[in-house]
């Protein structure tokens, strides 16, 4: 499922600069701040799965999930609400996994920004 | 201004974007990463913020606490709060709405929708500020009216001096013709006294003379029309109704008889010899406003009122003289003694006058 969906939704992309009237230096800008943000919620989730501490993994998945979406970041995302969804239900099995998949889609993620030139 | 919109969101990449938005329909916003910041922040704005834009799930303190402690507030509860919420949140937004919050701002934000929430939450918070400012306003002008009232009353007798700012006031102030009884009072020496006297020994005794009788007036529901030297004239019945208006009168010249006794028995023993005269008359009277614009009296106008005058200028000290209606009207509560028939100047015929040494019985109704 989570597959499925695109690594970079282009058309988010578009929408979102456009609706900034193609402010493309905002648009950098506000990359960069997911880029930063990233590494952090990245470090409360991995602090969350070692310790198994399904409660303390909502909070960075979500913030994860609800930024992601907004860059078009689709693939991160969708794996981001799964981790926020077991940590909600108190799941702790396969957590560490789950995170390990969600940074791989965050390096795929970040070279596909890149690619489209919103990385400089 | 309360223009500003506060983003609270714990992620800075929606905040900057929620800016960026607001920046676009020119609104200012301000950013706080999680509750208690956001509260801070709406503390030290001190009413400038007019729309909150909160997320649930924030370190710190969650969407939730930051809304109920919003709410909890007196000074926060009236900011609007738009919840920001993604699609799969729906169950949070309505739990949001029952705790006080007034609309949501579904994610990834749509510019349209967010600038139609936002302005219409920042317009109910202007009409709610400016219902505030009316209210303080509305406030400070009956507080204006209450002490014009309060110092107004000082010149005129209070019944009088509540009429102005009623609508039956006004009525009543415009003329009215009904039943009244008229009181005259003065004092018998006065002239020779206030020849004789030092003119401070004159005023002393006038404030403290005016002082008693002017107790006396207000404890039995008395309309004073003026003080003019040592006399003055009370009438009752109006603008307040009074069923029993003979016996107020005839109640309180007894009392201010009284009362002057001992005053009169104080200046006695400095020489000067006074005593009070008062004359009751009942009658059909016009009673309303008097006089010219600039100087208005609120007065009584009849030949109640002049017959009430000759009798307190026939009376002699100590006396209480009623006209025939006025001791109908008291015939069973008092003691009298019949002064005959009197010619009163201005008066066509002799009028049987009587002369009250008591009341007896307690008032019916005088409070």
């Amino acid at each position: 499922m989570t597959d499925e969906a695109p690594v970079l939704d282009q058309s988010v992309i578009d929408e979102l600069r456009d609706s900034v009237g193609g402010d493309e230096e905002f648009i950098a800008d506000l990359v960069s701040t997911y880029v930063s943000e990233g590494s952090g919620h990245f470090a409360a989730m991995q602090e969350a799965a070692d310790a198994g501490d399904a409660a303390a993994i909502v909070r960075p998945a979500h913030t994860l999930k609800s930024s992601s979406a907004a860059l078009g970041a689709m693939r991160l995302s969708a794996i981001a609400r799964e981790i926020e969804m077991a940590g909600r239900e108190g799941t702790t099995d396969g957590l560490n996994e789950r995170v390990t998949e969600a940074r791989q889609a965050w390096d795929e993620t970040l070279k596909e920004m890149a690619g489209a030139g919103l990385i400089k | 201004m309360t223009d500003i919109a506060l983003i609270v969101d714990d992620s800075a990449v929606n905040r900057q974007l929620l800016a960026r938005h607001l920046a676009g329909i020119e609104i200012e916003a301000r950013e706080a990463g999680d509750g208690r910041v956001a509260l801070q922040m709406l503390r030290e704005l001190d009413g400038q913020v007019g729309v909150v834009l909160l997320d649930v799930v924030m370190p710190e303190m969650d969407g939730y606490e930051t809304l109920a402690a919003i709410k909890a507030d007196e000074e926060l509860r009236h900011v609007p709060v738009i919840m920001i919420s993604g699609v799969d949140e729906l169950d949070s937004v309505v739990r949001c709405i029952r705790l006080g919050a007034t609309d949501y701002l579904p994610k990834p934000f749509n510019p349209t929708i967010l600038a139609a929430r936002v302005r219409a939450s920042l317009a109910d918070k202007r009409v709610h500020d400016m219902e505030l400012a009316h209210a303080a306003q509305q406030a400070a002008l009956l507080e204006t009216i209450e002490r014009q009232k309060e110092e107004l009353s000082r010149f005129l007798s209070p019944q009088v001096a509540a009429l102005v700012s009623t609508p039956e006031g006004q009525a009543l102030l415009a003329g009215h013709r009904r039943e009244a009884t008229a009181l005259f009072a003065d004092l018998r020496g006065f002239t020779t006294f206030s020849d004789q006297a030092e003119p401070e020994e004159v005023l002393n005794l006038l404030r403290e003379y005016h002082g008693a009788m002017g107790a006396l007036i207000i404890e039995h529901g008395g309309t004073l029309e003026h003080f003019a030297g040592d006399g003055m004239m009370v009438f009752f019945n109006d603008p307040v109704p009074q069923a029993d208006h003979v016996e107020r009168a005839v109640r309180m010249a007894v009392a201010m008889r009284d009362m002057f006794e001992g005053m009169a028995a104080k200046w006695a023993r400095l020489g000067f010899e006074l005593g009070l005269g008062i004359g009751i008359a009942t009658g059909y009277a016009t009673l309303g406003r008097i006089g010219f614009e600039g100087r208005y009296d609120y007065g009584m106008v009849g030949t109640a009122v002049i017959v009430a005058s000759r009798l307190s200028s026939a009376a002699e000290a100590n006396q209480i003289l009623l006209n025939p209606r006025a001791h109908a009207a008291v015939d069973q509560m008092t003691q009298v003694e019949e002064v005959g028939d009197l010619q009163l100047n201005g008066v066509a015929r002799p009028m049987p006058t009587v002369n009250v040494l008591a009341v007896t019985g307690t008032p019916a109704a005088v409070s």
